[in-house]
């Protein structure tokens, strides 16, 4: 593709961005002038020890969406990008204006601390001068999300010290049960605005047969703002031995429902229709759409991962089946992260199958249709399980996609037409890979 | 305490010169004290002919290669007074015993440095090795790992204050590669509350370290090197005491005695310690700071409010030396305890309350040694040791705490509980018992002065068991249980030659290990839960060997090198993990294999008038596969801060380190080292046949570049006659290293510069010295572990009480 091209490209995006942008009428989609200007921050982790493993830190490069978006730039952000103050893979979220990145450090002496840059363009991010840690409250590798308020508000969730409640005593078993911590973090002040912590209760079968939550991640807000929707990651142990087991009949996908803003009155509602976890794993998979619907994709779903829909009332909508096994046609797909992008639209990132092969689809939520994206590299060394950023720009979706220690692109998906467009080259090392666009 | 501190020179006469050329003879036997014990590792010297020799641990020595005549022979050592003989050969072989009169106080105006004859052995023999010698500093208030920490080549890093977990970096190898031996047995054997970290310098006779090659009588599978701790063997009636007070209400005592009847060879041996230290040092800087309710930071300065240590400990042995049916034959009993309150994680950044260990240990064991076993140069040692090890890990505070000791508060005043449930993960009172079993035995045969073979085994067996009795007791009816069982043969041989300019040694050893774990399973049989068990072992063997050569190139200029393909079995704190030190089980880890070689030379000492200097430098290179190291990063979906231990690949280290040793007027003395290494990820291709970023990139968290300077000068007959006073003074250099593979500058650890003043003053009665301290005099920041700061200025005074020939 030439650069003319991409530029009359471009100029298409903005003069549809710009007659769509009028019609935002309740903030769920937080929509803006398209700017070619925006800056557009692209993320790689660095191996450790074994190519892969994202374990050696993580760089961050920010270019202008223009650039980003122009298959004749090469970015090299292994060479030219800033590390972030992270001892591990970074937990990495961006303003909806592409200006500011939020960071918690993962694990180290500094896991748990919170910080904001400026983004100034390429290797140039200026730390402002305000750290707060949660630490405290949520660990020091904590998982967070952002919630889509306009830059408001982040939240922290953690499950501490999941035991037995006759672990110290002689009593008869009942439970398996953590402690969880619910945290409110104010992005704009840059502190801990709110947070509580309890015991969230299961039903007292499912308890006594030692189901527990393991994990609390992927918080989402609900349309009325007055809900959080919470993720989770269900752990079985064996109330006889005390072992956690590692297969066991799975209970349908829960997700913990608290008043906000006051955290408090955790409830927790069950899908009869899916059995996975809806935790995601580096990044949100809990999506608020324009119908007021919260759609959310499982993992380690007994029959494959599914889309399931939280209706506005915060209760699972039943007769929404979404499986995903049905949709591509394959068996066992394991959705590892995904986007929602707009207009019933949204991308999977997955594996299916015994493959780590990772693969990308466009879903169309509303007719429950899956299809694979076949623009991007069918290369065995695709892995996208530690993918974390996607940047959702009008109608378009913007990935870096590059297989480990190969050179990749940055794709841009249009989610209306299902086109998919090549941008910028992302230069890799051995054993490095991209993690996110944001 | 003279007689450790004299070495004498003996000045150099030839009585005759009558030397026939034709025939050529040979002089052997025994140096013995008056009480029939032998003396070691003194030096033989024929100066007309420029002969030397080592007396053995038998006290045996030999010179070969000498033109009939009639000689003056000179014999020397810290031990002994120096004495001159005349002797003629005149025979093929001349075999003379010498008894020898111990060294006594009032040569002290002939101090030189300490250790000298047993350098001279060891670097006769090739291997890369430095030797400590403890006697001085036992006399300060220092700890041994300080007094390692100062050596070329070896860096101690601490978690903290004086007890706490410690790790040794030997030429760029560190962890569970550089093993700790105490008199050549394993020290795990004798658990954490017996280990460098509490045996105090003065129980110790002095420490071997060995990099990178080991001898066979040190079989283990330690590839990066071993620290053998001798303790103290002295034969003489004596008893020692000391005592130590100082900052961070640090209190430490010792005492060792023993007795020997002549008449019956009947032998008493005891020694204790007793430490204790608050260890509430202050810290400050950016890792230090309270977290106020909204998450902001507070950086404060501070008192660490939970990091007590205490230990005690001690040692007896009933047997008998130096009689016919035995060289030495000693019963051992040894018991020791510690607490240990632990003040955080990996990293000082959120401080603990309340979390501790505990533990102790029981071993009883037997040594014997003899000489001449059944024939002439067959010497047979033997050491078993039974111990009974109980750690218990205790965590149970659920709050979090500010660097003040007080509960953190959340926003609306009400106490935070902490994200994991205790203080650094779920809440424990966990306990694990060991019980180890360890034989070592040996077998040396001196076919003659030039070919000596050695035949050494050890056998080692762990079993492990434990009970968290924060679990129900449901889970604890399920834990496993962990056994671990090793053999290592080595066989050695080792050879003379060219006048005794040329010293070499070949080694091979064989290594097996087998691994048995437990765990209870719970099994439906006829609808029935049966309680079963799933045993899995593993069994793994593998062979190394190695080399040590040593050439008197000139007079003064002994070349060196030694080489190993060195091995090292997993350990099982790496297989099965130690809740108390932070490390997760990796039940599937590979022995790692690592080639090794130094190459280096000693020159001197020179002497020019009063002063005498001497040199020497090793380069060393060590590259390793399947290297085991813990891993810096946990992995998501563990808990934090408890990393295993896994194979990271090729690493490959690289380095030199080179000393240099000046004496003026055997009053100052000026020791001066340095050590640098450049320890490599070495892994070069991805699968696509691309070059690795991080290929020969420095591995984070490696203090690679140390330096050591210390002087020493001893003032004679201050304030009174024959009394000493000894001022001394050490300065350490830390350069800069990253933590992580990413060089951010936020993790990279200051430029450090330590320095240490002490100075101690000897009564003239000689058996009261006073001793007093200032560590860290310009109180600055010190870290061995990133973000771990360790103790600012402190002040030690200690009193010393000798009483020898009892």
């Amino acid at each position: 593709m030439n650069k003319l091209f991409s530029k009359f490209w471009l100029f298409a995006v903005l003069t549809v961005f710009a007659i769509t942008a009028c019609e935002d009428d309740n903030g769920t989609t937080p929509e803006e002038e398209l700017d070619a200007e925006r800056w557009v921050t692209v993320a790689g982790a660095v191996m450790g020890d074994n190519p892969g493993d994202g374990n050696g830190g993580t760089l961050i490069y920010a270019v202008n969406y223009e650039d980003a978006i122009d298959p004749t730039k090469t970015i090299n952000l292994y060479d030219e990008g800033e590390p972030v103050k992270s001892n591990r893979t970074a937990r990495l979220q961006v303003s909806e204006d592409g200006n500011t990145m939020f960071n918690i450090a993962y694990a180290g002496e500094n896991g748990g601390e919170f910080s904001r840059f400026a983004v100034e363009g390429g290797a140039n991010y200026v730390e402002e001068d305000v750290t707060v840690s949660i630490a405290q409250y949520a660990g020091t590798s904590p998982r967070w999300a952002k919630l889509y308020d306009g830059d408001k508000t982040g939240i922290a969730v953690n499950v501490a010290n999941i035991a037995a409640n006759n672990a110290e005593n002689e009593e008869d078993f009942k439970y398996y049960r953590g402690t969880a911590t619910v945290l409110a973090l104010d992005l704009q002040n840059v502190l801990i605005s709110n947070y509580k912590q309890y015991e969230i209760a299961l039903s007292e079968a499912e308890e006594a047969e030692g189901h527990a939550i393991f994990r609390l991640d992927a918080p989402v807000l609900n349309q009325a703002g007055d809900k959080l929707l919470i993720g989770t990651w269900m752990r079985k142990y064996d109330p006889a031995t005390g072992d956690r087991e590692s297969e066991w009949e799975r209970l349908g996908t829960k997700t913990v429902v608290v008043d906000y803003p006051s955290l408090e009155n955790p409830t927790v509602i069950t899908s009869t229709v899916a059995f996975g976890d809806c935790s995601g794993y580096r990044s949100n998979v809990n999506f608020l759409a324009e119908d007021g619907s919260i759609y959310q994709a499982t993992q380690r779903d007994p029959n494959g991962s599914h889309i399931l829909k939280i209706t506005s009332a915060n209760e699972y909508d039943n007769s929404y089946v979404f499986s995903l096994d049905a949709a591509l046609g394959v068996e066992d797909v394991y959705v590892q992260t995904w986007r929602y992008v707009k207009n019933g639209i949204g991308y999977i990132a997955y594996r299916h199958g015994d493959s780590d092969q990772s693969y990308v689809a466009r879903v169309d939520l509303n007719n429950r249709t899956a299809e694979k994206v076949m623009d991007i590299p069918n290369d065995a060394d695709l892995s996208l399980h530690q993918y974390q950023g996607f940047l959702v720009y009008g109608d378009y979706l913007l990935m870096a996609i590059a297989p480990i220690g190969k050179d990749g692109n940055i794709y841009v998906f249009n989610s209306q037409t299902g086109e998919v467009e090549k941008g910028a080259t992302l230069a890799n090392k051995p054993g490095n890979h991209y993690i996110g666009t944001f | 305490m003279n007689r450790w501190l004299t070495h004498t020179l003996v000045a150099v006469f030839l009585l005759a010169c009558n030397i026939g050329f034709s025939q050529k003879g040979e002089i052997s036997g025994k140096l013995a004290f008056e009480d029939g014990t032998p003396v070691t590792f003194a030096m033989v010297f024929l100066p007309s002919v420029q002969k030397h020799a080592l007396s053995d641990e038998s006290g045996f020595y030999q010179l070969t290669d000498i033109p009939f005549g009639t000689y003056r022979l000179e014999i020397s050592s810290i031990e002994v007074r120096d004495t001159a003989y005349s002797v003629n050969i005149k025979a093929i072989d001349v075999r003379r015993n010498f008894i020898l009169k111990g060294a006594d106080a009032t040569v002290l105006n002939e101090v030189v440095i300490e250790g000298e004859t047993e350098e001279r052995l060891l670097e006769t023999k090739g291997f890369a090795v430095e030797v400590l010698e403890t006697s001085k500093a036992a006399l300060q208030s220092v700890q041994t790992n300080d007094l390692l920490n100062r050596t070329a080549g070896i860096r101690v890093r601490q978690n903290g204050g004086l007890g706490s977990s410690v790790d040794y970096n030997l030429n760029g190898m560190s962890g569970n590669s550089v093993r700790i031996f105490v008199d050549g047995l394993p020290a795990s054997t004798y658990g954490r509350s017996f280990s460098l970290n509490s045996i105090p310098p003065a129980l110790i006779e002095r420490i071997e370290v060995y990099k990178g090659v080991l001898p066979a009588h040190l079989a283990d599978d330690a590839l990066g090197g071993a620290i053998n701790v001798v303790l103290k063997k002295q034969m003489s009636n004596n008893l020692n005491a000391s005592v130590s007070y100082g900052s961070f209400n640090t209190f430490q005592a010792n005492f060792s005695g023993m007795h020997r009847s002549e008449s019956s060879g009947l032998t008493v041996k005891a020694s204790g310690f007793y430490n204790y230290s608050d260890n509430d040092y202050e810290v400050w800087g950016k890792f230090v700071r309270n977290i106020l309710p909204n998450g902001r930071y507070d950086y404060v300065r501070a008192k660490r409010f939970n990091d007590a240590y205490k230990s005690i400990g001690g040692q007896i042995s009933l047997g008998f030396t130096d009689v016919k049916w035995a060289d030495q034959f000693f019963v051992n009993f040894n018991a020791s305890d510690d607490y240990n309150e632990i003040q955080h994680g990996t990293y000082m950044s959120i401080p603990y309350k309340g979390r501790f260990t505990e533990s102790e240990v029981q071993a009883t064991g037997i040594t014997y040694v003899k000489d001449d076993l059944f024939t002439k140069g067959l010497e047979f040692t033997f050491n078993g040791l039974y111990s009974d090890r109980l750690t218990v890990v205790n965590d149970t505070v659920k709050w979090n705490y500010n660097w003040f000791g007080e509960r953190s508060v959340g926003l609306n005043g009400e106490p935070i509980l902490t994200p994991q449930g205790a203080q650094q993960g779920a809440p424990t009172i966990n306990h694990i018992n060991r019980n180890i079993i360890t034989f070592r035995s040996g077998l040396n045969y001196t076919i003659n002065a030039n070919h000596k073979v050695i035949l050494n085994h050890v056998f080692f067996d762990i079993a492990r068991t434990q009970q968290d009795f924060k679990r129900s007791a449901v889970e604890r009816d399920f834990i496993g249980t962990r056994d671990l069982r090793k053999n290592i043969s080595s066989l050695a041989y080792e050879l003379t030659a060219l006048n005794n300019r040329f010293k070499g040694s070949v080694f091979g050893k064989y290594y097996q290990q087998r691994i048995d774990r437990m765990d209870p399973l719970l099994v439906e049989e006829n609808g029935e839960q049966v309680r079963t068990e799933d045993r899995v072992s593993s069994n793994r063997n593998t062979t190394g060997f190695g080399t040590a050569l040593s050439y008197t190139a000139l007079p003064k200029l002994i070349i060196l090198a030694s080489g190993e393909k060195a091995v090292r079995m997993p350990s099982e704190n790496e297989i099965f993990g130690s809740p108390g030190e932070n490390i997760v089980e990796n039940i599937g880890i590979n022995p790692e294999i690592s080639n090794n070689l130094n190459i280096g030379f000693q020159a001197g000492a020179f002497h020019f008038d009063e002063h005498k200097v001497s040199f020497s430098a090793t380069g060393f290179l060590r590259d390793t596969r399947d290297k085991i190291v813990q891993r810096i990063n946990p992995r998501i979906n563990d808990a934090v801060q408890t990393n295993p231990y896994e194979n990271l690949g090729k690493t490959q280290s690289i380095g030199f380190e080179a000393e240099v040793k000046y004496t003026f007027e055997q009053n100052l003395n000026i020791i001066l080292n340095m050590s640098k290494f450049n320890s490599v990820f070495n892994m070069k291709y991805d699968s696509n046949g691309n070059v690795f970023d991080n290929y020969k990139q420095q591995l984070p968290n490696e203090p690679f570049f140390t330096a050591n300077a210390s002087a020493q000068y001893t003032f004679t007959n201050v304030l009174a006659q024959n009394s000493a006073l000894n001022l001394s003074y050490n300065f350490g250099f830390v350069d800069r290293f990253y933590t992580t593979w990413l060089e951010i500058e936020d993790f990279r650890t200051p430029r450090q510069f330590i320095h240490d003043f002490g100075a101690n003053y000897t009564f003239p009665n000689k058996k009261l010295v006073v001793s007093a301290d200032v560590r860290n005099i310009f109180d600055k920041q010190v870290y061995d572990n990133f973000a771990v700061q360790k103790p600012g200025r402190a002040f030690y005074l200690k009193l010393n009480y000798t009483i020898s020939n009892l």
